[in-house]
């Protein structure tokens, strides 16, 4: 090796000034990337990003939007967050959102406009979540017990759950195609009853659920004896297995809530802004993004909250740049490039590089190298 | 299903697969090295766009291929960057690669005043033999009916084949993906075999890439991969990190693909099995053979390298 002009060594406990700082330096990082793409291909970055904050945070209807985009990216980030703490590498956020729909859209057809909505409508919401769950379970029981490689088939489960999505819709005539419709098909709309009330704009009631299902995975990791035992398990499975922890039940667990997080943003979609199990409406790549929001976040189930807002925003604001001539997928490249960033962020969050000719501060507290 | 339409099914079936097998072969050295790119996905689009860019502009296939390659290995560096210099997540890492070369790759197809989407390309790749050859029946198709990225890919698998079991470089990547610290100590620099095997690596997953808009889907679309990339992650493991598993491996899943225009070809009452289902059937066949193939005590068999997705720390020995 040639010689090294900074010695790399573990930090200690990270200050919580840093833990922030490292986040805002990657949204930062990522929008000069994204400018130098803009720029060579023919554009003002600085047009094109002012645009953007004014589609997302410039009017009532612009905010109302990004709210309406943060909603199920707080539970697809909750999902890769919970999943990701505990090494489970659960990627199956879309299959489990898409899967989440169709239970969702599937319990507000069979109940129909009979059932009173006090029932119905927490009742479309909650088969949201046992329809991500059941989908994270036919990955979750081959890790477990069989050690399957849950990245692949959380994965696969993805596609095979989009086409289903797709089998309902334009590849059959099941109780999901709206049957009024003939020329092309598309969703049945779910009963006035099974659906959220809006109160600014388009944003319902869904943001507020979304938010205390964030709040209540934190308090369930955070301070209850299950999540105690399970955050050991994601420290070191060695230590969980010499206490008594029965490792596979806590994976299993972790692995089920992070579905079942995912199905509720399908539920929340479907019973939300959707209406209807709509694949164009679903299949936005929520599921994928709730991993940059997790990580952005630092795996914290609360700054999920304000993450998955601002990466809403970026969303929203897509759409937008269409109308002056930018491809909406600046907006794709630059949440791709904020996650590069933020997983190479990490390495300061964890080390602190030193000029081999200073002395080294005494370190407080042994952390964990990588 | 008569003679000809087998032959069809077979010869698209090679086709569909010769992507995979240069994602493969190109991901396979990768965890070879001990590094876990999950970014084949994205190398790929950014391949497929970049190789597309550099015919559409220059008319010349070869510029475009090779224009693919770096484009991948660029992207790779990226990742080679990050889990081999910084140490940070493989797994967290290789996805953030595709989220951003899926994102790129799209907003590179659409930017400028003259976008690339929707247009032809200027050149495909036209089957390499001509004349009497290829019409001798079944084995003029089967064998002499295909572009030359076909023939390369083979030449390809065979080549890392070789490479990997049978040369000292060889050999000192898979010590490097094996024990690390042992590779170290008897010399090799771990960091620079893995940075070099990382890149060629995506420099491979940049021309499967290319195979897709330069001759599978020769216009230019968002996403004209559709999810080889995640279908190549698979097939490193199914094919137990071995390059001529991965060519068998690959064409096989090339056939899956095909089944579903095979079964319309075949008239009532197989057409009526609706696509939708029937585009299951990759993803079907991956996760069945991941649990049948890889579970259990199979695992240990299968010669996963052992420091696959570890981070090195060179000081801390």
């Amino acid at each position: 090796m040639m010689t090294r002009r900074f010695i790399v060594e573990p930090r200690g406990l990270a200050s919580p000034r840093l833990k922030l700082a490292v986040p805002i330096a990657s949204v930062i990082a990522a929008l000069v990337v994204g400018g130098v793409f803009l720029f060579i291909t023919g554009e003002n970055p600085f047009a094109v990003y002012a645009k953007m904050l004014d589609a997302a945070f410039g009017t009532g209807r612009g905010f109302s939007e990004t709210l309406v985009s943060a909603t199920p990216l707080i539970l697809t980030g909750v999902a890769a967050a919970i999943a990701f703490k505990m090494l489970v590498w659960n990627i199956g956020g879309e299959g489990q959102l898409l899967m989440g729909a169709v239970a969702a859209a599937g319990t507000a057809i069979w109940l129909g406009d009979g059932a009173p909505a006090v029932l119905l409508l927490p009742a479309v919401i909650l088969a949201g979540g046992i329809g991500g769950a059941i989908w994270a379970a036919a990955s979750a029981i081959p890790r477990v017990y069989l050690g399957t490689n849950e990245i692949i088939t959380t994965l696969m489960l993805n596609f095979i759950a989009l086409n289903f999505v797709n089998f309902l819709i334009f590849g059959s005539h099941s109780p999901w195609r709206d049957p009024v419709v003939a020329t092309f098909p598309s969703g049945r709309p779910i009963a006035p009853t099974a659906r959220l009330p809006e109160f600014f704009n388009r944003l319902d009631a869904g943001i507020f659920i979304a938010i205390v299902i964030a709040v209540a995975a934190w308090y369930l990791l955070e301070k209850t004896r299950w999540g105690f035992a399970v955050r050991i398990v994601g420290d070191s499975s060695d230590t969980a297995r010499y206490v008594g922890i029965s490792v596979p039940k806590k994976i299993l667990g972790v692995f089920l809530l992070s579905g079942a997080a995912a199905g509720f943003a399908g539920g929340l979609l479907v019973s939300g802004p959707v209406g209807a199990l709509d694949p164009r409406s679903l299949d936005l790549g929520i599921g994928f993004t709730g991993i940059i929001v997790a990580a952005l976040a630092r795996l914290n189930l609360v700054a999920v909250i304000p993450v998955a807002i601002l990466i809403g925003a970026l969303s929203n604001a897509g759409p937008s740049l269409q109308a002056i001539g930018v491809p909406a997928a600046t907006v794709t490249m630059l949440q791709g490039a904020i996650l590069i960033f933020a997983v190479a962020g990490e390495f300061f969050v964890r080390n602190r590089l030193r000029r081999p000719d200073r002395v080294s501060e005494p370190i407080l507290e042994a952390g964990e190298p990588a | 299903m008569n003679e000809s339409q087998l032959i069809l099914t077979i010869v698209a079936a090679i086709g569909l697969g010769t992507p995979l097998i240069f994602a493969t072969v190109g991901e396979t050295i990768t965890e070879r090295a001990g590094i876990l790119n999950l970014g084949v996905q994205g190398m790929m689009l950014i391949g497929a766009v970049s190789g597309f860019w550099a015919t559409f502009h220059t008319g010349s296939l070869l510029l475009g291929v090779i224009v693919a390659m770096i484009a991948g290995a660029a992207l790779s560096a990226v990742h080679a960057f990050t889990s081999i210099t910084l140490r940070v997540n493989q797994i967290v890492s290789g996805l953030a690669l595709t989220l951003f070369g899926t994102g790129l790759a799209s907003f590179l197809g659409r930017a400028g005043s003259n976008p690339l989407v929707g247009n032809p390309s200027r050149k495909v790749f036209e089957p390499l033999f001509s004349g009497a050859i290829t019409e001798i029946a079944v084995v003029g198709p089967l064998l002499f009916g295909h572009d030359i990225l076909v023939y390369t890919a083979i030449a390809v698998a065979g080549g890392a084949s070789y490479y990997l079991f049978n040369t000292r470089m060889g050999l000192s990547l898979r010590a490097v993906g094996e024990d690390p610290a042992s590779a170290e100590s008897a010399g090799v620099s771990v960091a620079r075999v893995r940075y070099i095997h990382v890149m060629v690596g995506g420099s491979l997953a940049g021309l499967g890439g290319a195979y897709f808009s330069l001759v599978l889907v020769p216009t230019w679309q968002d996403d004209p991969i559709g999810a080889a990339g995640w279908i190549a992650i698979a097939l490193v493991i199914l094919s137990s990190w071995r390059p001529w598993r991965a060519v068998v491996a690959a064409y096989l899943f090339g056939a899956a693909e095909r089944f579903q225009f095979t079964l319309q070809t075949l008239g009532e009452p197989w057409s009526a099995v609706p696509s939708t289902l029937l585009a299951m059937l990759p993803f079907v066949l991956a996760i069945a053979a991941m649990i049948v193939l890889t579970s259990g005590k199979r695992a240990r068999l299968l010669g996963a390298p052992a420091a696959l997705g570890i981070p090195y720390f060179r000081e801390q020995r």
